[in-house]
């Protein structure tokens, strides 16, 4: 078992290989690794309540730790409550953190 | 005293072009809060990032002087990392692609900043805890 952080900066409403990052994060998930989907950049979008798209609400619904980059929200205007259920967003020093224990970090 | 860790990030965009420059900026910035050593390996268009050269300027269609635009400049946040780095005693190691900078003609880096290769790359990682690469798509 591995821990695993993914950056995701890409957003699956315009880029089309969003849906295979997604992919190969749902597998590590059902190998049993610990994965934590940290969303960056507009990688936040499709974490809006309302926003229609299936590969990542499953993802959601797995034992994957989903976050959002605070300042990307902001960034973007988009309140905490406008956020899909069990989504909460940390400051970017978390995936520092992440990186200090030894996880694996990706940038998507 | 707990021992302090190095990380290694590469990066590979250019100045002013992408999101993800100022994504980056702010992981580096989060790693010294951190208190963590960080070497930098600048490849490609990040090669230009800590040019010496690079200037501010106004922009007539905001109505902005080049005061009251306050265009942030790469180099500018380089320099403010290497200075925290210093007041926190930690390591801060920029190392730009030396067949990079030659390529776009950027070899004027700010102060502190070497001319490298892939090898200090490759030897930044293997002295790291742990490493971060974010590359162009």
């Amino acid at each position: 078992m591995s821990d695993y952080v993914f950056l995701q900066s890409q957003d699956p409403f315009t880029e089309t290989q969003t849906l295979s990052q997604y992919q190969l994060i749902h597998n590590l998930a059902t190998k049993d690794n610990r994965v934590t989907l940290y969303l960056i950049q507009n990688g936040v979008m499709p974490a809006r309540r309302g926003a229609l798209c299936k590969p990542f609400d499953l993802l959601c619904n797995q034992n994957i730790n989903v976050v959002v980059d605070r300042f990307s929200l902001e960034q973007r205007g988009i309140e905490l409550d406008q956020l899909k259920s069990g989504i909460n967003a940390e400051d970017i020093g978390v995936v520092i953190d992440a990186m200090l224990r030894g996880d694996k970090v990706i940038w998507n | 005293m707990q021992q302090l860790k190095q990380l290694t990030f590469a990066f590979m965009d250019p100045p002013f072009e992408s999101e993800r420059t100022v994504s980056f900026f702010r992981l580096l910035d989060a790693a010294l809060d951190k208190n963590a050593d960080v070497c930098v390996f600048a490849y490609e268009g990040a090669a230009a990032l800590a040019f010496a050269k690079q200037a501010q300027h106004g922009n007539a269609v905001h109505g902005h002087d080049l005061q009251q635009e306050d265009h942030p400049l790469t180099k500018t946040w380089i320099k403010a990392l290497q200075d925290k780095a210093r007041l926190k005693g930690l390591r801060f190691e920029w190392v730009n692609c030396g067949l990079c900078v030659d390529e776009r003609g950027v070899n004027e880096s700010i102060a502190d900043c070497q001319r490298g290769g892939p090898s200090d790359f490759w030897t930044f990682a293997e002295n790291a805890f742990n490493s971060l690469t974010i590359g162009t798509r």
